[in-house]
């Protein structure tokens, strides 16, 4: 048989996986781990385009959970569930990755090809993945954790508050990010693109964000119609799939 | 039927096989469930393999039956279930009379099932007690295929019959394709909750291995494959069984190299066809699986040699199977190759015969059918009546989510042009009035939580000239709102209806009402007295308004009690049960019984009082034909009430009557809750196992508002076993996922918390976590803090809480201020709650201990505590006070109970955690002093954490230590230690 897909570390990406995080400290955990795994993950161990993901997601989950144990959202099991649901995607889909399956969903396999190299810019990386789950699983979350909660997506309600209130976790976070990733030639080209840098990342997240939201509406009118569902999947994963490798390509990495 | 074409062997599943037949059978414990859900992509082999388990588990004398799930959307309820029935009394022989009759009877009953309260309820009841007779005493397997199709109603008698509330042990198999569980399907967050269940697996089925696959092919082609042949089969199958075999065919068969993938394979083999069959194939894509053979012929209109010569040749090619209740094609990939083989004509055409054929026949889903066939036929006209007749048939069912999707099929055919010019010759079908249809359509979706689309349904026939006045609309869209949770348009919504001119005195009272029910929701209680006071006299005018009083009275009590008048409340709800009594409704007078047994034993805490007006009421109820909601719903609070006065054998008589009634959902929750509640205090780990499980089952299903309660008390059993972990984990889910508002369960989550930190402490489970309790202790204050502003009863309740939260802060601080542990055993004891009392004396008594101060204090202390957890049957409570006793050498004296009190009942089983008794040889020279030393020494605690531990100084420890040496004959601590072991082994 061929190298498994995680090289060394795949026996235990496989045994972490096998693990269904319940609640918000569960998922921190479990992203905690994948962390640590995956920056042994050769050739590119440290710089793994996918770890820079997984580290900035790590990082806004922890926010959120400290958001829930303060008393920051209004309505917590909504915001507690939505995390554990959206979190679940993206295990999900690297489980997919793991077996080779043909079900791993587009938007995430174009991040999880670059694994191996060539060495993808950390900015670019870890926008990828922001794009996979937010563009591709957070809307299917959303309706996944309304409907078990015998809820609706509303707008103006508490749960939709909640989730915007993420959006400024995201604002909050990613800015201090992009400060981590600073070396010399990319301190130059900050001075030359000034905020213009800032402003794509903090746009990106909030303007898809809200189009994640309308997404969930739309699926929400047409969760029962199994063809209906399966179509709106196909439709965003593609979406997802193209502004990802756009973000992969070497345009991305000028971007950064 | 000719389905039995040379089948391939099943290749590299014995494993599977093997797993599947012990879960679902022989690890399935008496009186429980299992369940097993498969899952796979499509042709992996999910339903050959369900096949083959099935008939292993028949032939181990299990009754197994088997259904599949439809894809023409939510058809109708529980049609899997109706289907296996029919399937299985159709294999019964003339001897098996009796099952026959059983089986019939359980059909029968869904035919004569009717709407009314609580149908869907008292339905899934006595669907178990149906299975029960079929299954005749022997093991019951439901098989299920295809359940990504599953209906709503078949879901929630899955979750139902898995809880164990139906009191019937089965199993349950069931199938799902991977795909479909991408993306938002319903049933992915279920079954991500039930794969943490210990009963229930989740079954990823693999494609086969590369050898696997091999061996496959060659079974197939007679010979082994040549190197090149296999490699082919493995690249362009991937191991998917049914690519591999179909592959393995078109080798063997000589038709290599045309078939590069499975739709050309069966492109090919349709190409293939003889003409009728050809037309045959076609017929049975487009109908509902499985077609019947009747309608088939009607369908093809073959003459009958024909027809038979027709299938038989789609089956050799592979493309049809057949059995006894009728056709269905090969594999969903083939009704995908033909889907584009005919024109759109053709197909409507081939559904107008089916409609027809149907129009003059009766069939299974008859009307469902009928309505799918004339809608595709391009005519919506005749499609109309089918739908609504579906809708009807469905709302007898109860199933409301099935009913709204008809009723919203209905109405996109009321609006449909007809496609096909209406026929003159035939008279014009019935005309709908639109208005109508809205009504029943939001209605529906109304029921089965399709809130925002209820309303949008509102709106159209707000906009119909037909349409309802506005008061009643007003009325209706609040409604509707509340039951949303959207509060603030709703109450908009019932002042408008206040407001409206058309608004009839019956109206006013009802819209009044309800207002003033919605504001005691939101706490808002000074206004919600007043609106209660307004409709109360409303309602004095109007004929029969009992409901009316009875929830205006309701809202009045309720909001007296927090806003600190609770005898003009309780008064006002009193008179209200009198108000029904005289006038109302069997459900108003089971309403007013609930709220005022809620009322007294909620916020006002009179709980004897509370669980008399319970029991009452619910002999009450039951004289009044309402035993299974309401009856369930008063005995859940008498339970509450006598958990807390601390009368747990009454209690326990008490849920086992209510869950005699074998409720469900909500109702369920609440019992088993409460049951599992008893069984932690009495220390009944495995009973409390299982009612957690059941909860967490049918909570799978939807229902956040148990998951708090059911996580207090998986901490709290944790705790008991000694895995402060657990009970850090529950309490940290908890509060990440309970509402800032809620002081109750938070100030309940953070004792469980602090506990559990405090207890890891003292008997160094796991280390203390810091981060925890720093977080425990914001939470302590937060809600300290909010419980200002909360009413009067909230604050009592949670004060209570408090004080025990301020005293566990004191053990992890140091060795617990027995101050802060008698504040707390005060204000217990003033709520009249026993355990939580009992248990603060025995911490205090602890900390006063560790202190070596007030020591007859300490023993008065303990001999109380031990008396009151001995009264209430709590064992671990109580062999934890007996160990403490017993290290500080304190005699509790075991008196039986003073005459006149409840007589003491007797410990449900012997305690696990008792101090192991010294009876044999080798320790009998021992006192029992020196006895709990050297089972300290064994331990391997130094003197002076023996001195800790027993609260003597290091220096006399040292005393026993050489004396045990001496009567013992050794020199060491090491062969002190063996000897204890060594007899300790010998005694168990």
């Amino acid at each position: 048989m061929t190298e498994p897909v995680w090289g060394p570390v795949h026996q235990d990406i496989v045994g972490l996986l096998a693990d269904h995080p319940a609640d918000v400290p569960a998922v921190v955990d479990h992203l905690t781990k994948l962390q640590d795994l995956l920056v042994r993950l050769p050739p590119l161990e440290a710089s793994c385009p996918l770890a820079d993901f997984n580290k900035l997601y790590l990082t806004i989950t922890s926010t959120v959970l400290d958001g829930l144990y303060d008393d920051r959202f209004a309505d917590p099991a909504f915001l507690a569930r939505l995390d554990v649901e959206f979190a679940a995607r993206y295990f999900d889909a690297l489980r997919f990755w793991t077996e080779s399956s043909p079900s791993t969903p587009k938007a995430w396999s174009c991040l999880f090809q670059r694994m191996r190299g060539p060495d993808a810019r950390p900015l670019p990386s870890a926008a990828a993945g922001v794009n996979a789950h937010i563009n591709f699983d957070l809307p299917f979350a959303v309706v996944t954790t309304l409907e078990s909660l015998e809820s609706e997506p509303v707008d103006d309600s508490d749960q939709h508050h909640d989730y915007l209130e993420i959006n400024k976790i995201f604002a909050e976070r990613i800015p201090e990010l992009r400060r981590g990733y600073l070396d010399h030639w990319q301190l130059m080209i900050d001075m030359v693109n000034g905020d213009i840098d800032d402003w794509y990342q903090g746009e990106l997240v909030e303007y898809t964000r809200n189009v994640a939201w309308r997404n969930a509406q739309k699926i929400w009118r047409c969760r029962h119609d199994p063809e209906a569902r399966e179509c709106e999947r196909t439709r965003l994963d593609d979406n997802a799939a193209l502004l990802g490798r756009l973000l992969l390509s070497p345009l991305g990495a000028f971007l950064q | 039927m000719a389905s039995d074409v040379d089948t391939a062997p099943l290749v590299g599943r014995a494993d599977q096989l093997a797993a599947l037949r012990s879960a679902l059978l022989d690890d399935v414990a008496q009186g429980h469930t299992a369940a097993v859900f498969l899952t796979g992509e499509s042709g992996v082999g999910k339903t050959r393999l369900l096949a083959e388990v099935s008939a292993r588990l028949r032939d181990a004398g299990a009754l197994v039956l088997t259904g599949t799930c439809l894809d023409i959307g939510d058809a109708s309820p529980l049609h899997p279930l109706r289907q296996a029935l029919r399937r299985f009394d159709a294999e019964l022989t003339a001897a098996q009379a009796r099952t026959s009759s059983a089986v019939r009877g359980l059909l029968q009953m869904f035919d004569d099932e009717t709407p009314g309260p609580d149908g869907a309820g008292a339905l899934l009841e006595r669907v178990s007690r149906g299975l029960h007779l079929v299954a005749g005493g022997r093991p019951l397997v439901i098989v299920l295929d295809d359940l990504q199709w599953v209906d709503r109603s078949t879901r929630q008698l899955l979750l139902y019959l898995l809880a164990g509330l139906g009191d019937l042990q089965l199993s349950v198999l069931a199938a799902i394709r991977a795909e479909a569980l991408q993306g938002a399907h319903p049933l992915r967050r279920v079954l991500t909750e039930l794969r943490r269940l210990r009963s229930v697996r989740v079954v990823d089925l693999a494609p086969l291995d590369r050898a696997d696959t091999d061996r496959l092919a060659a079974a197939v082609v007679g010979r082994p494959l040549t190197p090149d042949a296999a490699e082919l089969v493995w690249q362009r199958s991937g191991g998917n069984p049914f690519v591999a075999e179909e592959l393995a065919r078109a080798l063997r068969d000589g038709r290599d190299g045309l078939s590069d993938t499975l739709r050309e394979i069966f492109l090919a083999r349709v190409d293939a066809l003889p003409q009728h069959a050809h037309a045959v194939v076609h017929a049975v894509a487009a109908g509902v699986e499985p077609v019947e053979h009747w309608l088939l012929a009607q369908v093809v209109r073959l003459p009958e040699e024909e027809l038979i010569e027709a299938v038989r040749a789609a089956v050799a090619h592979r493309l049809l199977v057949g059995a006894d209740e009728g056709y269905r094609l090969r594999h969903r990939l083939v009704a995908e190759v033909l889907a584009h083989e005919l024109l759109p004509a053709e197909r409507s055409a081939l559904h107008r015969r089916y409609a027809e054929a149907l129009t003059s026949a009766t069939a299974e889903l008859h009307q469902a059918r009928l309505a799918h066939h004339w809608r595709l036929a391009g005519e919506p006209g005749r499609a109309l009546p089918a739908a609504m007749a579906a809708a009807r048939e469905a709302e007898r069912l109860h199933g409301y989510a099935e009913a709204h999707r008809h009723w919203s099929a209905a109405l996109h055919l009321a609006d449909a042009p007809a496609v096909v010019p209406p026929d003159p010759d035939r008279a014009t079908p019935v005309q709908v009035d639109r208005a109508e249809l809205l009504e029943h359509a939001a209605e529906a979706a109304h029921h089965c939580g399709e809130h925002a689309r209820a309303l949008a349904l509102l709106e159209e026939l707000a906009g119909d000239p037909d349409g309802p006045p506005a008061c009643a609309l007003h009325i209706r869209r609040a409604r509707y709102l509340a039951a949303a949770g959207r509060s603030a348009p709703a109450e908009a919504e019932y002042r408008r209806a206040l407001a409206a001119a058309d608004c009839t005195a019956r109206e006013r009272a009802t819209a009044a009402a309800h207002l003033a029910e919605l504001l005691l929701h939101l706490g808002r209680y000074a206004e919600a007295g007043e609106q209660a006071r307004e409709a109360l006299q409303l309602a004095a005018t109007v004929e029969g308004s009992a409901s009316e009083v009875v929830l205006a009275s309701a809202a009045l009590g309720f909001s007296e009690a927090f806003l600190e008048d609770p005898d003009a409340g309780l008064a006002v709800m009193r008179e209200a049960v009198e108000t029904a009594e005289r006038s109302g409704r069997p459900e108003d007078v089971a309403c007013a019984y609930l709220h005022l047994a809620e009322l007294l034993t909620g916020p006002l805490n009179i709980l004897e009082e509370g669980v008399v007006v319970a029991r009452r009421g619910a002999e009450r109820v039951a004289e009044l034909g309402l035993g299974r909601t309401w009856e369930t719903r008063l005995l859940a609070i008498a339970t509450n009430g006598l958990f807390r006065v601390g009368q747990w054998s009454e209690a326990e008589k008490v849920v086992a009557a209510a869950l005699r009634h074998r409720p469900s959902g909500a109702d369920a929750v609440e019992l088993l809750l409460a049951r599992c509640r008893l069984s932690v205090g009495y220390g009944d780990i495995e009973a409390s196992d299982r009612d957690l499980e059941a909860v967490a089952t049918v909570l799978a299903g939807g229902g956040a508002r148990h998951v708090l309660p059911m996580l207090i008390l998986r901490a709290g059993l944790a705790m008991w076993e000694g895995r402060h972990d657990l009970a850090r984990q529950a309490v940290q889910r908890g509060l990440t996922e309970s509402r800032s508002d809620d002081v109750i369960v938070l100030a309940t989550l953070a004792w469980h918390g602090l506990r559990a930190e405090a207890e890891a402490h003292a008997s160094r489970t796991i280390a203390v976590d810091e981060t925890a309790v720093r977080r425990l202790r914001e939470v302590v204050d937060r809600v300290a803090r909010k419980s200002q502003h909360a009413g009067r009863p909230v604050r009592y309740i949670v004060d209570g809480f408090l004080a025990l939260c301020a005293a566990e802060l004191s053990r992890l601080d140091g060795r617990g201020d027995p101050e802060l542990w008698a504040r707390s055993a005060a204000e217990w004891d003033r709520r009249n709650h026993p355990y939580p009392a009992a248990y603060s004396r025995l911490r205090q008594a602890e900390a006063l201990l560790a202190r070596r101060s007030r020591v007859a204090t300490a023993g008065k202390l303990l001999r109380q505590a031990y008396q009151m957890a001995q009264g209430l049957g709590a064992v671990p409570l109580s062999s934890e006070i007996r160990t403490l006793a017993g290290r500080a050498r304190v005699t509790l004296e075991e008196r039986p109970s003073p005459a006149g009190g409840p007589p003491a009942p007797a410990p449900r089983r012997p305690a696990a955690a008792l101090p192991a008794e010294p009876a044999v040889d080798e320790l009998a020279v021992l006192t029992a002093r020196e006895r709990e030393v050297l089972a300290a020494v064994a331990e391997g605690l130094t003197n002076k954490e023996i001195g800790q531990r027993l609260f003597i100084s290091e220096r006399t420890i040292g005393v026993h230590v050489s004396h045990i040496f001496d009567k013992l004959q050794v020199r060491t601590r090491v062969q002190a230690s063996a000897i204890f072991l060594r007899n300790r082994v010998e005694q168990s």
